[in-house]
């Protein structure tokens, strides 16, 4: 794994493994909402507005 | 132009450091951070963040740096009025910071860049909203590399937070041991073993905890990363949603009537607000202390002036409503805090100096001290005099209320215990507190026997 110079912290190798591995799950679902939209979209429907961070109130 | 001090709390990240030279906070930028840099102010994440209120803005600036070898610029930031840590946070307000740095992670992704650290010490409350204020946090964003700050997020913002939540709020206190937040392993054994059944604190906080444990000493290799950007932003959201579902309230109370005022009557209480907004516009005060502010109606009287007003109580269910407040109303100039005024916050962390102290976060302009004397002098006490130096310490004004022994607050106090207070009286008061302060101003509190003082100290 490459790392930048400026990675001053020591993310834990266990960390490291096990978030590998619960964002590659995670990720399956982002990836499957992607396509869908796709798909969605081909058939006519109207692509949903990619959800604008910048009006979101923390 | 005096010599530049490195700030002691500024030595973890080899990107820059803050210093001060005649009194203004400047951060250096070494020459290692300079395309990172770059790419945070080029690609236009700098400016969507600042506009949103979640990152501090700052200015490049012609001074000279305070450590040449490594300088590629100097940026002065903009200045944090109070700089407040997260166990003196509610729990409102340590989800909205947890919430801010998720936030700002996703922006930064799309615009590829990634979050390096993920510090509960690197967001500040800033005109009433949660806002990072490290401007060298970012990094370029390399698909296929896991998130570096996942573990210390973890530690930073969930383990407290699912703490709180499930089994008690008075746990942000571990904070204040563990200035790296909580370990994971002690997260997951205070925890409920119904949170086994939450996905996100499964994930996030047990099973990564046995990992932890588990490959502690395994070497990460070359090409073991493979995480994909769906992957995470997937893991982005699942930290958010986990988060956001996180909540406190305090048991069998509901919010609204959480806190009545009791010992006045309508009168007294309005009596009571427009003295302290005279005086806090008498004495031109712009920074104030309300010490047990409470829900913060005083403090919220004292912000309508324009002072910056810092708001802290002990109990973390009225620290909570203020925050509450403070959210709905918008209000920019007030910050409430949970603290102890029988055990502020102490210097912590390496050389105890990393996080400041309460006393070396003032003094101020005023403090207030309505209604605390008697749970300081009796609940806790504190002979009188030393009360009174603990106030010198704060501010240079004082604005006191006096509470006597035959006020029905006290008599609670002295109900179960034996009066060893002779000194406690109206007399005793003003002469114990005359050794440090002038007595500017007394007013009785109508239809009360407690009295409000202004004092200058000496």
């Amino acid at each position: 794994m490459h790392f930048s110079p400026l990675l001053y912290l020591d993310p834990g190798s266990g960390s490291f493994i096990i978030q590998i591995l619960i964002a590659v799950l995670l990720g399956l679902g982002v990836a499957l909402r992607a396509s869908w939209g796709k798909i969605r979209t081909y058939f006519g429907a109207k692509p949903k507005t990619e959800d604008d961070d910048d009006s979101e109130n923390v | 132009m005096s010599k530049p001090e490195q700030l002691s709390a500024s030595f973890r990240d080899p990107s820059g450091f803050l210093f001060s030279r005649d009194g203004i906070l400047y951060r250096q930028i070494n020459r290692a951070y300079s395309k990172d840099y770059a790419r945070l102010m080029d690609s236009g994440l700098y400016e969507r963040l600042v506009k949103a209120g979640l990152l501090i803005p700052h200015v490049e600036v012609d001074q000279a740096p305070a450590a040449q070898d490594a300088a590629f610029k100097v940026i002065q930031p903009e200045c944090v009025p109070f700089i407040s840590y997260p166990y003196e946070w509610s729990f409102s307000q340590l989800q909205d910071a947890a919430l801010a740095t998720l936030s700002i992670q996703k922006r930064a992704l799309k615009l590829d860049m990634s979050l390096k650290d993920a510090s509960a010490y690197n967001i500040q409350f800033v005109r009433g909203r949660a806002a990072l204020i490290d401007t060298l946090s970012f990094e370029i964003y390399k698909e296929g590399q896991p998130w570096v700050a996942y573990k210390q997020f973890c530690q930073h913002f969930l383990a407290p937070l699912s703490l709180m939540s499930y089994r008690d709020v008075r746990l942000s206190q571990l904070l204040r041991v563990y200035i790296d937040g909580v370990p994971l392993d002690l997260a997951s054994s205070l925890l409920p073993a119904r949170t086994r059944f939450n996905f996100g604190l499964l994930t996030h906080i047990h099973i990564h905890a046995d990992a932890q444990k588990r490959y502690s000493d395994r070497e990460i290799k070359a090409g073991s990363g493979g995480m994909n950007r769906h992957a995470m932003i997937g893991l982005i959201e699942s930290l958010e949603s986990t988060i956001k579902k996180l909540a406190w309230k305090p048991a069998g109370t509901e919010w609204g009537d959480y806190y009545q005022n009791t010992n006045y009557s309508d009168s007294a209480f309005e009596h009571k607000k427009q003295l302290v907004k005279d005086w806090v516009g008498d004495t031109k005060s712009s920074r104030v202390w309300d010490l047990g502010g409470n829900t913060g109606v005083f403090s919220r009287e004292v912000a309508s002036t324009g002072a910056y007003t810092v708001s802290f109580d002990i109990d973390p269910a009225a620290v909570e409503q203020n925050y509450r407040m403070v959210k709905t109303n918008k209000e920019q100039n007030l910050l409430p805090l949970i603290l102890d005024l029988t055990n502020p916050s102490p210097a912590l962390g390496w050389n105890n100096t990393e996080r400041n102290s309460f006393a070396e976060r003032g003094p101020v302009d005023m403090s207030l001290a309505l209604a605390v004397i008697h749970h300081l002098a009796i609940s806790n006490n504190v002979p009188l005099t030393q009360i009174a130096d603990f106030f010198a310490s704060c501010a240079r004004w004082l604005v006191i209320e006096f509470v006597p022994k035959s006020d029905s607050q006290v008599r609670r106090l002295l109900a179960s215990r034996e009066d060893i207070f002779p000194e406690y009286t109206h007399e005793g008061f003003e002469k114990a507190f005359s050794t440090r302060f002038h007595i500017r101003k007394t007013e009785a509190v109508q239809d009360s026997e407690r009295a409000l003082y202004l004092m200058e100290l000496r």
